[in-house]
């Protein structure tokens, strides 16, 4: 098999890789009961998914690619972690609940305990 | 084979689009759907670079680059204003 086949395979396997962990991050995100959890499964799993794909078009394409779809990886590195902590600080302090069974709010001191809350835990 | 696996990727990629719409539309909370624009935008972005690798031209990718920073200016204004009340805060 030439290099030239080689590569074409390899990007296809690539390419399926990242389609099937994007599946299962959407798959959690569906099913997942709170928005705490779900923000888990959707920007790690949804960011993890990009990346093979990425890898794919930069082994195949123009030498004008592996730049551009490196630019993208190293971005969407960087700022997946960033949007993830505002979307989950924002959530907290508008008054999300946690919905998961056994959930502990551990930093009450940002918002006052309401009824029903679980008491907040002394820290690990 | 090539062309069918862009095939099935781009159809199965466009369901889970779909299913991400879907989630939109039945999300109660606002911060659900700042999360799932998010996660729609970076499928679109994915969506690009597969079109990119099975058409060889560097184009889509600039689009893509775009596309990922706006999504990540969008969600992190959306977010202070959900959470704060204005993004300058």
């Amino acid at each position: 098999m030439s290099e030239a086949e080689l590569r074409l395979w390899l990007a296809d396997a690539l390419v399926v890789a990242g389609v099937a962990i994007m599946t299962v991050g959407v798959y959690g995100m569906w099913w997942m009961p709170d928005l705490y959890t779900r923000l888990h499964a959707a920007s790690k799993a949804v960011f993890l998914g990009v990346i093979p794909m990425l890898l794919a078009t930069a082994l195949v394409g123009d030498p004008e690619v592996g730049p551009r779809a490196l630019l993208i990886a190293a971005f969407l590195l960087l700022t997946t972690p960033v949007s993830a902590h505002a979307i989950a600080r924002a959530a907290y302090l508008a008054g999300e609940r946690m919905e998961t069974p056994g959930a502990i709010d551990e930093s009450g001191h940002l918002r006052p305990a309401r009824d029903g809350d679980e008491p907040a835990g002394e820290g690990l | 084979m090539q062309q069918f696996v862009f095939y099935a990727a781009t159809v199965w990629m466009t369901v889970l689009l779909g299913v991400c719409i879907a989630q939109l539309l039945v999300a109660r909370s606002p911060a659900t759907r700042i999360l799932v624009l998010d996660t729609l935008t970076l499928i679109l972005v994915a969506l690009l670079a597969l079109y990119s690798l099975f058409t060889r031209s560097y184009y889509y990718l600039d689009a893509a680059l775009i596309l990922a920073l706006l999504s990540f200016v969008a969600t992190l204004t959306a977010a202070r204003y959900y959470g704060e009340g204005s993004p300058f805060a």
